[in-house]
């Protein structure tokens, strides 16, 4: 073995335990029979990760942070893939300004939307958090919708729309018969990246919680605030492999890293 | 391409208004709150009072300097990491960007939290340390810049890796051993072939991995604590315990400036790369 | 240090990991010899060439270049040239930079440098396109400085991947002719790499045809175009039909065949179509395709014993799809082979 060719394996292997270890690190530390979070774990049990299922405070926020994702990147899929259309099919007048606001909450760090939300929505308008959050949320999806449905749109042929009206279909028509069978990935594509960025978003939810009213993550935080048990370490690795799943069967299915 | 105004706009406005009113107008509203003399007319006596602050300062130049360093970091191991990929077999260089990738898909809590236990008072480095007799009494890493600086490099780093794979994978095959032929040794061959060939991955990957570090909140929350703070987390005790809502918003205008000039610098070099196509 | 071998491959064996791609090679060179290493994809010869070059590290075995073994001389340090067939010109350099590039790397600098990469320019045709990007040139233009770039460093050996390939044909004959003067006024020893045959045969002073990592025969063109050694090299050079021999007699699918004449002492016979005599002869077939080819007309005849390609001269009489057909394949016309595989 010469220098040069020890350089890739040492290389690959310093980087990638240096990215995943800690991770794994986590996952270890969840099945750990001790009190405090500790590395090596101190013997073996399943009591941290049946713990979480039973705090009640992980369980709500857990819910609203499935609600968020879900139906805060649904509405923005809504608003998303029209205006997706429009960037990529219509001469649109001022289709550089519509992109750029549709786009920009993914510039601004999330804990500014989050603080303008509550002082210039929620607090004068007297916007329930729930509502606010869910907008939030939505927002922040939205520059991923619109990203990934215009690049499958763009990867689409616009010439088949026109077939299609031309061998009867109204313009509508021919959107939902011939357009959207075939971005159907793309959308699906959209859907769990914005999912995946809702879910573990913090920032944004730091200033909107309530009583009773929190995100998973900053309940998360909140949480290790106060108590040093492995539950948090528990639930962390729950998530990921949750999170891993869904973008696992994602790329299987859909070929997910062609549209992200 | 179709010409129909009104159903463009029609199809356009619902998403745009959203945005605007959901986003783009408290924001602004937000931003000016720190320009606004609260008997009416304007000021920046709130910016010249903040960057008067020793404290102030300090924040912001940690968080500059993070910024930087982490960039730096990512792009030094970036390079390494992404040269060994792409010099990987199709099959296993699937699987090791896979594995690349993979952290962008945890929570950065769960991947934060994980630095607590590895660089905590009786984490794994110091048990290492101790059992090498390196150290004597536990090492304080956690609650400081170089626990910040980590957490942010583990963040981050994946995407400075993949603009740097792809910027690679896109280099004229044979260049490189083009280079060597004409009698470039290997730091030639990166410094006048490589480095000036990947420039826009390496830009575009700099702008994410500075934008992202500048912006984080959760790392410099949780690795910094509460006195090795960063301008997201100054900005959080503001409110949350000064109420200061005009130092939050001059926070917040000094943090968008410096995303919004990485971002320029971004588009900048991705337009001058796509004249250059238009003119070949 | 001989003249016949001026660079020498001993023993020469290379691989990609585990897989060896080209076992036990022995070859010697001269100075200022044209050679061609011809054979398919996949028959070591690119590869080969990247090991002369140092871009591959040598399993076992010896690479000597002038007198000195360069077995183990990193490729920067090798005083051979490579014209790739991608070209590999730096996208990010102007013309002129990219014939500079292995210069200033060589520390020359000012009026000297700029001489000398003025004359490798002028020496191509392309001082008037020196501040231009690589991408703004025609394809035989970025060839030509890939060319310039590679002869400015004075080479003792130029390897040259595919170098016509990618070339339309009016600028591959272009290329061909600048190829051969480069060689002629300079002097130096070339080695180029093609999987086509009339490239070598046009071109080289002497053809390596390889094959699986091994070298098949050495010749002249003319040697190589008309006494194939072997079967594979028949066949590589347009003997459309060969058949091995036993005892004298062809050896087919339909059992051992009497030839017409007296045949040699040969492990196989190797005729080109234009070999084949037809409307007389000992055997018979039926015409399945023809096609007219300008100057001659093709036909594949359907026998007893497997098809066999035929060309007459266009003036001959012309045979229906379908019609019977007596033909020959006469003997000693044949080319003998030494090998059958």
């Amino acid at each position: 073995m010469t220098l040069r060719s020890l350089f890739i394996p040492i290389t690959l292997l310093l980087v990638i335990a240096f990215l995943i270890g800690p991770f794994l690190i986590i996952v270890a530390a969840s099945f750990s029979a001790g009190e405090t979070l500790a590395f090596p774990p101190q013997g073996f049990s399943l009591r941290w990760i049946a713990k979480v299922f039973t705090v009640e405070s992980f369980r709500a926020s857990f819910g609203m942070s499935l609600f968020l994702a879900i139906g805060g990147t649904a509405v923005a899929l809504v608003l998303g893939i029209p205006a997706s259309y429009a960037l990529s099919r219509y001469k649109l007048p001022g289709a550089e300004i519509v992109r750029t606001i549709v786009s920009a909450p993914i510039i601004v760090p999330g804990i500014i939307v989050g603080l303008a939300l509550l002082r210039y929505i929620v607090v004068p308008f007297q916007v329930g958090i729930t509502l606010a959050l869910f907008l939030a949320h939505t927002a922040l999806v939205l520059p991923y919708a619109v990203r990934v449905v215009s690049a499958s749109l763009d990867n689409l042929r616009s010439d088949i729309e026109e077939a299609a009206v031309l061998l009867g279909s109204s313009r509508i028509g021919a959107f939902f018969r011939v357009v959207m069978p075939n971005i159907r990935g793309g959308i699906m594509s959209a859907f769990i990246l914005g999912f995946v960025t809702s879910f573990n978003q913090v920032p944004v939810s730091l200033f909107l919680s309530g009583p009773g009213v929190r995100t998973l993550p900053v309940d998360m935080i909140a949480y290790m605030e106060i108590v040093f048990d492995p539950s948090v370490a528990a639930l962390s690795s729950l998530l990921a492999f949750l999170s891993i799943g869904i973008v696992f069967i994602a790329e299987r299915f859909l070929g997910f890293s062609r549209y992200v | 391409m179709f010409q129909n105004r009104a159903e463009a706009l029609a199809l356009a406005l619902p998403a745009a208004i959203f945005a605007a009113a959901v986003f783009l107008v408290p924001v602004v509203i937000l931003l000016s709150d720190g320009f606004r003399v609260p008997t009416g007319g304007w000021t920046i006596s709130a910016y010249t009072d903040f960057f008067s602050n020793s404290l102030n300062q300090t924040v912001f130049l940690r968080t500059l300097r993070l910024g930087a360093l982490v960039t730096i970091a990512s792009a030094a191991i970036g390079y390494a990491a992404a040269f060994a990929i792409v010099s990987l077999e199709p099959g296993a260089k699937g699987k090791v960007t896979g594995l690349v990738v993979l952290p962008l898909m945890i929570s950065p809590v769960a991947r934060t939290y994980a630095w607590i236990v590895i660089l905590g008072r009786t984490g794994i480095v110091n048990q290492a340390f101790q059992a090498l007799g390196i150290t004597e009494a536990p090492l304080r890493i956690l609650f400081s810049e170089t626990a910040i600086f980590i957490g942010l490099l583990q963040l981050f780093l994946p995407l400075m890796i993949i603009s740097l794979i792809s910027a690679l994978e896109n280099m004229p095959k044979d260049a490189i051993p083009a280079a060597r032929v004409l009698g470039a040794n290997w730091f030639q061959v990166f410094w006048k072939v490589v480095l000036p060939l990947t420039k826009e991955g390496l830009v575009i990957g700099g702008t994410l991995v500075f934008t992202g570090s500048l912006t984080a909140y959760i790392t410099p929350a949780i690795l910094g604590g509460s006195k090795v703070l960063m301008l997201e987390t100054l900005l959080y005790q503001q409110v949350a315990v000064s109420n200061n809502f005009v130092a939050a918003s001059v926070i917040a205008f000094i943090l968008i400036v410096m995303s919004f000039a990485a971002n320029i610098l971004l588009k900048r070099v991705a337009t001058a790369r796509n004249k250059q196509r238009s003119q070949a | 240090m001989s003249d016949a071998s001026y660079l020498s491959l001993e023993k020469l064996t290379l691989a990609y990991g585990d897989s060896v791609a080209v076992a036990n090679l022995d070859l010697d060179i001269r100075k200022g010899e044209l050679i061609a290493l011809l054979g398919p994809s996949g028959c070591g010869k690119t590869t080969t060439m990247r090991a002369i070059a140092g871009l591959l590290a040598v399993k076992s075995g010896h690479v000597r270049l002038d007198g000195a073994d360069i077995t183990r001389v990193p490729a920067n340090k090798r005083a051979v040239g490579l014209m790739f067939q991608s070209y590999a010109l730096f996208p990010h350099l102007s013309v002129y930079e990219n014939v500079a590039f292995g210069l200033k790397l060589k520390g020359m600098r000012g009026t000297e440098l700029d001489t000398k990469v003025q004359s490798g320019l002028k020496s191509v045709g392309l001082s008037a396109f020196a501040n231009r990007k690589p991408a703004e040139l025609s394809g035989g233009q970025q060839q030509r400085v890939a060319l310039a770039r590679s002869m400015v460093m004075e080479p003792k050996v130029l390897l040259l991947d595919e170098p016509l390939s990618n070339l339309d044909a009016r600028l591959r004959l272009e290329m061909r002719t600048e190829l051969q003067r480069v060689q002629k006024e300079t002097g130096v020893t070339m080695i180029f790499v093609t999987h086509d045959q009339a490239e070598a045969l046009a071109l080289a002073d002497r053809i390596v045809v390889m094959k699986s990592g091994k070298i098949e025969q050495i010749g002249s063109p003319e040697d190589i175009y008309n006494r194939p050694t072997s079967s594979f090299v028949a066949d590589f050079v347009g003997f459309e039909n060969i058949f091995p021999l036993e005892n004298g007699k062809m050896k087919t699918s339909a059992g051992l065949i009497d030839l017409s004449g007296k045949a040699p002492s040969a492990a196989g016979l190797a005729w080109r179509p234009r070999m084949v005599t037809l409307g007389t002869g000992p055997f018979q077939g039926t015409v399945r395709g023809t096609s007219f080819a300008g100057d001659a007309r093709e036909y594949l005849l359907d026998t007893s014993f497997g098809p066999i390609k035929a060309e007459v001269e266009a003036s001959q009489p012309t045979h229906a799809l379908g019609a019977g057909l007596t033909f020959d394949l006469p003997a000693e016309k044949a080319a003998p082979l030494s090998r059958f595989v």
